[in-house]
C-alpha cells in the first residue's frame, strides 16, 4: 500500500498532474469563498475543463476543487460572516465574532489548520479503508448489490431534511428516469414514445448538471435584488498576519476535539448524499455539547472553528471512501466525479482499485497534496479571494450556464443532452420549489441501472425471491434499509413533537 | 388541497401514463422477466407514494396546517425570463453556432437580471459576452480541443 502511495505521490508531482491540482484547488478555494457558489456548482464548471485531459489529470483537478471547496468557505464565514458554502455555515458562529474582536488572522489560521489536519485523518481513513472495503464488496454477489443500493437510496432520503414520504418519492422519480430508453439486459427499447435520443436512455451528467446548476443558479434569481454589501464586514485593510506556532499550538492542545471533529465528518461523508453541510453543524453541536464552556459558543472560541473545520475537510475523505470502494457517490460533487470516470471508460466499484491502482493512488496522493496546497493558496489569496465576493450574479450566471452547456453538450457532441440539461433544469427548479429534495432524486438517477442489472441477474441465477432475504449480507442490508426508515420516521415525529412543543410554550409566554 | 397534493398528483398522472406505456412490451424468451418487469414496479411503488402525498396533504390541510413566516416575496417573473433566454440560446445554438448564440445569451441575461441604466452599462454588457463567448471557445476549441456546436446557417 505505501509503495503505491509512494508511486502515486511520484506520479502527482509531475508538472502535468500538479498543474490541473494547484488550479483546481484555486478555483475550489474561490468557488468556496463566493456565497451563493456551492462545491458542486464549482464541480459542474470545472467538469468540461476536464473532457480534455487524461483520466489523472481531471480527477486531480477534481479533488483539489473538493478540497478547495470544502476549505474556502471558511474565508468570507470568517471575515465577512457570510459563509462560502453550506459546509462553513459553523465557522462563521465563532470566526466571525473572533475576527470581529481584532483578530481576523488568527480566525482565518484556526480554520485553514483546522481544515488540513481534518483533511489529513479523513485522508488516513480513505487510505486505509477503501481497500479492505472493496474486497469485503468483491464477496458481494448481485443480491447483495442490489440490496446495497437499496439501503444507499433509503438512507438518502431518510436523512435529508425534508419528509421521508418526499425523500423516498424523489429517491423512485430518481429511479423512473433510468427506466426510459433500452433495458440494460436486453435493450429492448421502452416508454420512448418515438423520441429517437431517450432510446439510449438519459445520460446522468447533464441531468445532475440540470438539476443541481438551475435549481441554485434560479434559487438564487428569485432573490435578486440588486448588489448588496456585506454588513459589518472585517476592515478590508486589517492585518491577517499570525503566529502559525500559536495557531498551532491552539489546535494541537485540543486533540479530542479536533479527532472526534474529524470522526463525525468523515462517518458523514461515508454517509451518502449529505456532505459538509451536516458534517459541520453536527461537529460544533458535539463539541459545544461536550465542551466546558457551552455557554461561550458563539463569541468567538477556536473550539467552534476547530470543530467546524476539521469535519468539513474530513467529510471528504469519508465521501471518496464510498465511490471508491462501492461505486457510490457520497454527494452530489462525488457524483460528477462518477461521471467524470464513466466519460473516461473507468468503471467504479469494488473492482477500482484493484482494476486501476495507478489511478486511485493517484486520487489518494492528490488528495493528500491538494490539502498541502490548498494551505498555500489560502495563504496567499485570502484578501483576493474576499474581492471576488464582489462579482456581480448577474455576470457570474450566465458564464456558469454556458460551462453547463459546454459540459452537457461535450459528453457526446450531441444537442440532445443539451436539450436534457434544459428539461431537468426546470424540473430540478420546480423539485425545489415543491419541497422535493434533489439528492434522493440524484442518487436514483445514478443508482438505477445498476439496482436494475443486479435485480434481473439474481433472479436469472435463481429465481428464489427469498434468497435476497436469506442470503447474510443482502438480508443485513435489507435489514439495515428497513431499519433507515424507520428511524428516519421516528426522527421526523420527534422534530414534530419538538416543533409543538416550543410552540405552545411561545403561546402560553405571550 | 395544498401544494403537496398538487405534486402529488402531477406524479401520479405521470407515473400511470408510463406505467400504461409499459403494458405493450413484450418479453424476451432468453430472459425470465421481460423488459417490463422492473419499470413496473418502480412506476407502481411512485404511483403508491404520489397517492400516499395526496392522501397525506388533505389529512393535514382538514387538520389545518402552520401559517409559515411571511418572507421576501420571490421574483418570479425574472425567473421565467432567465428560462426564457435560455431556453432561446439552447434553441438558436444548432443554427447560428456556438460563438454567436453565447455573444447574445451572455449579454441577453446579463441585461435582464441586471438591466443596463446607461450606456457604460450596455458597454459593460457587451464586453463581458465577447470576452465570455471568446475566451471559451478558445480554451475549449483551441486548448482543450473540445468541440463546441457549429451553426447550420453560420457554418461556424
Amino acid at each position: 500500500m505505501f509503495e503505491l502511495l509512494g508511486a502515486g505521490l511520484a506520479n502527482v508531482v509531475q508538472l502535468k498532474y500538479l498543474v490541473p491540482l494547484v488550479l483546481g484547488t484555486l478555483v475550489g478555494v474561490i468557488g468556496g469563498a463566493l456565497p451563493g457558489v456551492t462545491i458542486t456548482m464549482t464541480i459542474i464548471i470545472v467538469l468540461p475543463f476536464t473532457f480534455g485531459l487524461d483520466p489523472l489529470q481531471g480527477l486531480s483537478a477534481m479533488v483539489g476543487v473538493y478540497v478547495g471547496g470544502s476549505a474556502g468557505g471558511l474565508i468570507t464565514a470568517c471575515l465577512l460572516g457570510l459563509p462560502g458554502t453550506p459546509s462553513a455555515v459553523a465557522t462563521t458562529f465563532d470566526g466571525f465574532p473572533m475576527a470581529r474582536k481584532g483578530q481576523p488572522g488568527r480566525a482565518l489560521w484556526l480554520g485553514i489548520w483546522s481544515s488540513f489536519f481534518g483533511g489529513l485523518i479523513g485522508g488516513i481513513f480513505l487510505i486505509a479503508t477503501t481497500g479492505p472495503l472493496a474486497t469485503f464488496a468483491l464477496a458481494f454477489g448481485p443480491w447483495e448489490f442490489f440490496s446495497l443500493f437499496v439501503l444507499a437510496l433509503s438512507m438518502v432520503a431518510g436523512l435529508v431534511e425534508a419528509s421521508l414520504l418526499k425523500g423516498l418519492l424523489a429517491g423512485m422519480l430518481g429511479l423512473v428516469v433510468t427506466v426510459i430508453g433500452n433495458d440494460p439486459v436486453m435493450g429492448s427499447e421502452r416508454l420512448t414514445f418515438g423520441i429517437g435520443f431517450l432510446s439510449g436512455g438519459i445520460e446522468f451528467l447533464p441531468v445532475l448538471i440540470g438539476v443541481f446548476a438551475f435549481a441554485q443558479i434560479m434559487g438564487d434569481v428569485e432573490k435578486m435584488r440588486g448588489a448588496r454589501k456585506a454588513a459589518e464586514a472585517v476592515s478590508a485593510t486589517a492585518s491577517l498576519a499570525v503566529s502559525h506556532l500559536e495557531v498551532l499550538a491552539e489546535i494541537v492542545k485540543r486533540p479530542i476535539l479536533l479527532l472526534w471533529s474529524s470522526v463525525i465528518g468523515v462517518w458523514i461523508g461515508v454517509l451518502p448524499a449529505i456532505g459538509g453541510s451536516a458534517a459541520n453543524m453536527m461537529a460544533y453541536d458535539q463539541a459545544k455539547k461536550f465542551s466546558r464552556r457551552p455557554d461561550e459558543f458563539g463569541s468567538g472560541i477556536p473550539e467552534g472553528i476547530i470543530a467546524s473545520e476539521s469535519a468539513n475537510n474530513a467529510n471528504v475523505g469519508g465521501s471518496l471512501v464510498t465511490i471508491m470502494a462501492f461505486g457510490i457517490p457520497g454527494d452530489a460533487v462525488t457524483a460528477v466525479m462518477l461521471g467524470a470516470l464513466t466519460i473516461h471508460g473507468i468503471q467504479s466499484g469494488p473492482l477500482f482499485i484493484s482494476q486501476q491502482a495507478t489511478l486511485a493512488y493517484g486520487i489518494f496522493a492528490a488528495y493528500l497534496l491538494a490539502h498541502v496546497i490548498m494551505v498555500i493558496v489560502m495563504a496567499l489569496s485570502a484578501r483576493w479571494a474576499l474581492r471576488m465576493v464582489s462579482v456581480p450574479k448577474a455576470i457570474l450566471f450566465p458564464l456558469v450556464l454556458v460551462l453547463c452547456v459546454v459540459g452537457a453538450y461535450a459528453l457526446n457532441n450531441t444537442m440532445a443532452n443539451v436539450y436534457v440539461l434544459l428539461a431537468f433544469g426546470v424540473l430540478g427548479y420546480a423539485m425545489v420549489k415543491v419541497g422535493l429534495p434533489l439528492a434522493p432524486f440524484i442518487l436514483g438517477v445514478i443508482l438505477g441501472d445498476q439496482i436494475e442489472i443486479n435485480l434481473v441477474r439474481a433472479i436469472m441465477s435463481d429465481s428464489n425471491p427469498w434468497l435476497f432475504v436469506t442470503r447474510p449480507i443482502s438480508g443485513l442490508l435489507l435489514a439495515a434499509s428497513v431499519a433507515s426508515v424507520v428511524f428516519a420516521l421516528w426522527q421526523h415525529r420527534r422534530a414534530a413533537r419538538r416543533k409543538a412543543a416550543r410552540q405552545k410554550v411561545g403561546e402560553a409566554d405571550f | 388541497m395544498g401544494r403537496d397534493g398538487f405534486t402529488g398528483l402531477a406524479v401520479l398522472a405521470a407515473s400511470l401514463v408510463l406505467l400504461w406505456g409499459t403494458l405493450g412490451l413484450e418479453r424476451h424468451p432468453m430472459v425470465p422477466v421481460g423488459p417490463a418487469f422492473y419499470p413496473q414496479i418502480v412506476l407502481g411503488i411512485t404511483a403508491l407514494m404520489a397517492l400516499a402525498l395526496v392522501v397525506a396533504d388533505v389529512v393535514l390541510h382538514r387538520r389545518g396546517r402552520d401559517a409559515a413566516p411571511r418572507a421576501e416575496r420571490p421574483r418570479y417573473g425574472l425567473v421565467v425570463l432567465a428560462f426564457a433566454v435560455f431556453g432561446a440560446y439552447v434553441v438558436a445554438l444548432p443554427f447560428v453556432g456556438f460563438r454567436i448564440a453565447t455573444f447574445a445569451f451572455v449579454a441577453a441575461m446579463q441585461a435582464a437580471l441586471d438591466p443596463p441604466k446607461d450606456a457604460r452599462g450596455w458597454l459593460r454588457v457587451g464586453v463581458v459576452a465577447l470576452v465570455t463567448a471568446g475566451a471559451v471557445y478558445v480554451v475549449f476549441e483551441r486548448y482543450l480541443h473540445v468541440l463546441l456546436p457549429r451553426g447550420l446557417w453560420t457554418g461556424f
